[in-house]
């Protein structure tokens, strides 16, 4: 069997990738993303309040965003952004910060944005494999192989 | 999990040789020779990937002086899988809320037709 090569197909089959069709035109999807004032309003999981935000939304620019848990815990994430082609594409990287200020594992976030009729459908693929640096090259080697882990781990 | 311990695990799963021997390595303990047959690969680039598993904790090797089997560690497979586990989560909760929040925008936005929708 060859094993190289049955992974790697698998490997690309099985991207991290989250979809979602959002009912509202592209570029308001967009303009969420890449409008301050407007991600603030959104970006964090449920019950979380942006408390802090600064977002220089240009190639090479960077963002610090605070959210407050409903337990009153503060989390900080910050990266910087690579590629902004509106409404279509947004790459920027992603980390949280440790209790220091530092950022922890670098992750590279690309957002698509495809036009669906009235609807727009997002695409949001997270590299947590590769080093930032080695994303700069190519983008190979996404997340879930550990799918295949994790039902290992499941049965033991 | 501190963020250097996650950084070598993902950095150690980078690359697809070591991925597969993984891989191989969750249908039981295998030698360093039984782990190299598949690969068009010397037994010292073998070995040198075995070192980068064992070095992010993600193996074990045998202390039998002859074929120190190497065996899977599950422990920092499953803080890297919780990690990125925590990270979905995380985006379904905030595309739960963009949902919402372009909801209310285009109500604004549509508020001559606001009896159109819901």
């Amino acid at each position: 069997m060859d094993t190289t090569t049955s992974i790697d197909a698998e490997e690309r089959e099985r991207e991290l990738v989250i979809t979602r069709i959002f009912d509202a035109p592209r570029h308001l999807v967009f303009q969420a993303w890449t409008e301050p004032d407007r991600a603030a309003r959104w970006w964090g999981p449920q019950g979380f309040v942006t408390t802090y935000w600064d977002m220089d939304i240009r190639p090479g620019g960077t963002f610090r965003v605070c959210m407050r848990s409903p337990e009153g815990a503060d989390h900080w994430k910050q990266g910087v952004y690579r590629e902004i082609v509106e409404p279509e594409r947004l790459v920027f990287t992603f980390a949280w910060e440790d209790g220091e200020g530092k950022p922890s594992h670098q992750t590279v976030v690309t957002v698509t944005f495809a036009e669906h009729g009235e609807k727009t459908e997002l695409t949001l693929r997270q590299a947590v494999f590769e080093t930032v640096e080695a994303c700069n090259d190519h983008r190979r080697g996404w997340t879930s192989t550990l799918q295949r882990f994790a039902q290992y781990l499941a049965s033991h | 999990m501190s963020p250097d311990r996650l950084s070598i695990t993902f950095s150690a799963l980078a690359d697809p040789t070591r991925r597969a021997i993984l891989a191989r390595l969750i249908s039981g303990e295998a030698s360093v020779t039984e782990l190299a047959e598949p690969f068009a690969m010397s037994l010292p680039a073998v070995s040198k990937h075995l070192k980068v598993l064992e070095h992010a904790g993600l193996i074990t090797r045998g202390r039998e002086a002859q074929w120190r089997p190497c065996r899977l560690e599950a422990g920092p497979l499953k803080d890297a899988a919780d990690w990125l586990e925590h990270y979905r989560r995380f985006w379904e909760q905030s595309f739960d809320r963009l949902e919402d929040y372009l909801g209310e925008l285009q109500g604004k936005e549509k508020k001559d037709g606001h009896d159109d929708e819901h």
